[in-house]
């Protein structure tokens, strides 16, 4: 390799690294028993525990939905009680964003992939990911302990006064996230500091696959906005135990102060679980178009852009609140400017696609579905932002639905496409492509059997969070419940065939699809330290015109144990490797 | 500049995922400056509370902060700055090498932290005895705007926090001089020792901001 | 191995930041007892306060001497989007149109 003759850069040999497809060992067998798992520091592990954990809340808090649409199919309900209605959808949103989509991407895939795609042998601090898996844990068994004793009726954003004058268990549920909150900020934290310290040589920002931008966008969101909610939280409990009087009217408080902390949080929130969704939709497309992504530096920007303009807009939550005139002006303003990165992430992903080599797999099927549904879900979005159409719109089914097909038909279709595409990297099995597409079928359908009646609905006045209803619209709730059927059917053949690949599924070849960022160039499922040597980047992730081999070169001398051997070349201070093109950071 | 791909020591402090000493220092530090950040956002939901209510009944405000004692306002403020020049020292002698003298200035930080603390204990329980209580509970009748118990609210939810935060490095000074003793820190590794004076000058700062909030507004 | 280039703050300047700093603080108590008419109480408190933590910042914790600049932006942020909160949020309680009696 020639070098750069500045004072700044140094000779670094580079070799080949031959792909050893089956290693004696990987991450999941290299030790076994339970307290192996448990005392765990790798990152791997930890992201699978994440996983499990996860998929439990998902079917506890799936089931409350099943359950809502259930009690909803007669105008008159009689099938569950008000009150109990009420803490049905508590439930169901409480455990779905604090516990499932805030986590999800991030704890899960961020967790297991990101040291992986910039070529490190774990994230920047390994104890501490154990513990805000830990951490996460704990304020989940208090929310658990909440809903046995009879859960929580005040809905997922708590609004004051009705919080503090609940008699339902509002206090562990509000401790509980408060303590979930803290892994939230643990591992976004961990993930920017992985991001800027822990890359391989050659690893310069803009050779980071998508996927890691994706991540480290959210990690800023994560780190900066749920404090805000700690704090919130805590001043909610302040007001229920000591009656402190800021957020309570009858104590000369302010209600809508509270909803200016909350969504302070929230806004941002609902950036910290998509944006890690545009990341995964990066790489399927990509992947599956065997094409560079168009305007790399675009989407990358965009998502940074994302996070940023998402903390000037909560007050569009609040149009109708008795917030004053001018603040409203502004959050609907600056709502609109939103449209615009998430927009041009859109075109640039439909532009990948255009001449590329489409191969239609799950992911991909996954990865279609989430350009249409989360464009209807965005849109719908700018439609609410519209502060005269919120007047009237503000409260209904089409907030519900707005809301559900960003978070479900973004987020969550991304979240499974991106199971499937590494699901042969993590379990090293391959699950069967007809079940796949049979699964995504019934969901997509069904996903949208369920939630576009529910625009029609919220658009002719059905409010939302109501137990019962006028007759008028009994056909398009019907409509609705019939399609979480369909989309339970489809969640139930997705855990059917996914579990049946553990046991039975073909062996899963290192790179099946063909990709080039790095996690694919690591026997599936990985070894303990990733890689057996140190990774060293030349290529861009998506130059599919390259042979893989040319992805998996190595510091020569680095074999064995990684990055063992404490190289200068590769430390920050050591100088800039002659590959890359800027020194890291 | 270092030879590329010559096999050199490890030393035993370094983690494994870490390629030098100098890599781990600096991730720590960045680790605890974001961190630091998440604080600056905790408690901003005070602070916020704080302008807020300031803002709508400026006057109580004023009444009520006088009954603060300034002096000893003063004299926290003064206090903590003294454990934050003795926590800089502690980290400049085990820069040095000295451990005796780090941790005898960590122990006389961690000496401040408990005047702190003990001062503390002693104005809320002064204030308890006029009746002035956070919430519903309070009672005092020597302030002749109606909100004055929202500033009482908020200055027992702005001292308790950071008094927590204290405390909470204090545990810290006591575990920074356990492992100090036992010889684990020295010039070339006293990490924990930085980051913790991270924390600990973080906590002065958020006290150099309630002093002129709480205590000064008249 | 390379060689840990951190900086070590004399002693002499420590001393003499946290003397100044002591100074501020008597100074602003001081302040405090002039009671000083509206604005100009919050002008001297928080102007004040803002000169302690920048000495604070700087040069006790580092700042100053601080290589990586990221550092330096991560804190900036976080005031940065303290600022965004309190001052939206004023947004609005400061313009509300009618301030309900009963509160």
């Amino acid at each position: 390799m020639e070098s750069k003759e500045t004072t700044n850069t140094t000779k670094i040999k580079v070799r080949h690294f031959p792909l050893d497809e089956n290693p004696p060992h990987h991450y999941a067998n290299w030790q076994k028993g339970i307290k192996s798992w448990l005392t765990t520091k790798d990152h791997k592990r930890i992201g699978i525990m994440y996983l499990a954990t996860i998929t439990l809340v998902f079917l506890f808090a799936g089931t409350m939905a099943i359950l809502i649409r259930l009690s909803l199919w007669n105008p008159a309900n009689h099938i569950v009680a008000a009150k109990t209605y009420n803490i049905l959808f508590t439930l169901h949103g409480t455990m779905m964003i604090f516990l499932f989509l805030v986590p999800g991407v991030p704890t899960t895939l961020g967790n297991f992939f990101i040291p992986m795609m910039i070529g490190a042998k774990d994230v920047a601090f390994p104890r501490l990911n154990l513990a805000s898996y830990y951490i996460y844990l704990t304020g989940a068994i208090f929310t658990v302990w909440a809903i046995i004793h009879g859960g929580v009726d005040t809905g997922w954003t708590f609004y004051t006064p009705y919080s503090i004058q609940s008699t339902t268990h509002v206090l562990p549920m509000t401790i509980g996230i408060f303590i979930i909150g803290f892994s939230s900020i643990l591992t976004g934290l961990n993930f920017i500091v992985t991001l800027h310290k822990l890359r391989a040589p050659g690893m310069s920002w803009g050779k980071l696959p998508l996927f890691c931008w994706g991540i480290y966008a959210t990690s800023i969101i994560q780190v900066l906005a749920t404090p805000v909610l700690a704090i919130t939280l805590s001043l909610l409990i302040m007001e229920r135990v000591l009656h402190v009087g800021i957020f309570n009217p009858a104590l000369g408080g302010d209600p809508i102060l509270y909803q200016h902390f909350f969504w302070f949080y929230s806004h941002p929130a609902v950036y910290i679980m998509i944006v890690p969704g545009f990341g995964i939709i990066s790489e399927l497309i990509g992947t599956f178009s065997k094409k560079r992504v168009f305007g790399y530096w675009f989407i990358a920007i965009s998502s940074l852009a994302i996070s940023f303009l998402g903390f000037l807009v909560w007050g569009h939550h609040m149009f109708v609140s008795g917030q004053s005139a001018l603040a409203s002006t502004v959050f609907s303003l600056i709502t609109f400017l939103i449209g615009i990165p998430t927009g041009i992430k859109i075109f640039n992903w439909l532009a990948t696609m255009y001449k590329g080599s489409i191969w239609l797999t799950t992911p991909m099927l996954y990865a279609l579905s989430f350009i249409f549904l989360f464009t209807i879900g965005g849109i719908t979005g700018i439609m609410l932002g519209a502060l005269s159409v919120d007047v009237q719109l503000h409260a209904t089914y089409y907030v519900v639905a707005h809301f559900h097909y960003v978070m479900f038909g973004g987020m969550l279709i991304a979240f499974i496409g991106g199971l499937h595409y590494w699901w042969p990297k993590m379990t090293g099995k391959m699950y069967s492509e007809t079940m796949g597409k049979i699964s995504w079928f019934f969901i997509f359908v069904g996903f949208n059997v369920t939630f576009f009646p529910q625009f029609i609905l919220g658009a002719k006045g059905m409010p939302r969070r109501y137990y019962n209803y006028l007759p008028q619209f009994e056909t398009l709730h019907r409509t609705s419940t019939v399609g979480s059927w369909i989309l339970a059917t489809g969640f139930l053949i997705m855990a059917g065939y996914l579990i049946y690949s553990l046991a039975k599924g073909e062996k899963a070849p290192s790179n099946p699809w063909g990709a080039r960022t790095l996690e694919w160039m690591t026997a599936s499922p990985p070894i303990h330290s990733n890689f057996n040597y140190i990774p060293v980047v030349t290529h861009e992730p998506y130059d599919f015109h390259r042979p893989v081999s040319e992805f998996q070169l190595g510091l020569v001398g680095s074999e064995e144990n990684g990055h063992d051997g404490g190289n200068g070349a590769t430390s920050p201070d050591g100088g800039t490797p002659v590959v890359a093109d800027e020194s890291q950071s | 500049m270092a030879q590329a791909n010559v096999a050199t020591e490890r030393e035993a402090f370094v983690q494994h995922h870490f390629v030098n000493a100098e890599q781990q220092f600096d991730t720590a530090k960045l680790g605890m400056w974001i961190f630091l950040v998440t604080e600056i956002l905790f408690f901003g939901g005070l602070f916020c509370s704080y302008v807020v209510f300031r803002t709508w009944y400026p006057h109580t405000f004023m009444e009520a902060s006088s009954h603060l004692d300034k002096l000893l306002g003063g004299a926290d403020t003064v206090d903590l700055i003294c454990s934050s020049v003795t926590m800089a020292l502690a980290i400049h002698y085990i820069q040095k090498g000295n451990e005796r003298m780090t941790m005898i200035m960590l122990g006389i930080t961690f000496l401040f932290g408990a005047a702190f603390i003990g001062s503390h204990a002693y104005e809320w329980l002064d204030e308890m005895s006029h009746g002035i209580y956070p919430g519903k509970a309070y009672a005092f009748k020597g302030i002749s705007g109606s909100h004055a118990y929202v500033f009482f609210s908020l200055y027992y939810l702005m001292t308790g926090l950071h008094g927590i935060h204290v405390l909470i490095g204090m545990g810290l000074m006591a575990w920074l001089m356990v492992k100090t003793k036992r010889g684990r820190f020295s010039a070339k590794y006293y990490t924990p020792i930085e980051i913790t004076g991270l924390y600990w000058h973080f906590v002065d700062l958020i006290w150099i901001f309630l002093l002129p909030l709480l205590y000064l507004v008249d | 191995m390379s060689e840990q280039h951190h900086h070590i703050v004399p002693i002499k300047m420590i001393l003499t930041v946290g003397a100044i700093l002591v100074f501020l603080t008597i100074l602003t108590v001081f302040i405090g007892y002039l009671h000083l008419p509206n604005p100009y109480n919050v002008i001297a408190g928080i102007g004040i306060a803002v000169i302690k933590a920048s000495l604070v910042v700087m040069f006790f914790m580092n700042l100053y001497w601080e290589r990586r600049r990221f550092n330096i932006m991560v804190f900036l942020a976080g005031i940065v989007f303290l600022t965004v909160f309190v001052g939206i949020t004023l947004l609005d309680t400061l313009h509300r149109a009618h301030i309900t009696p009963g509160f």
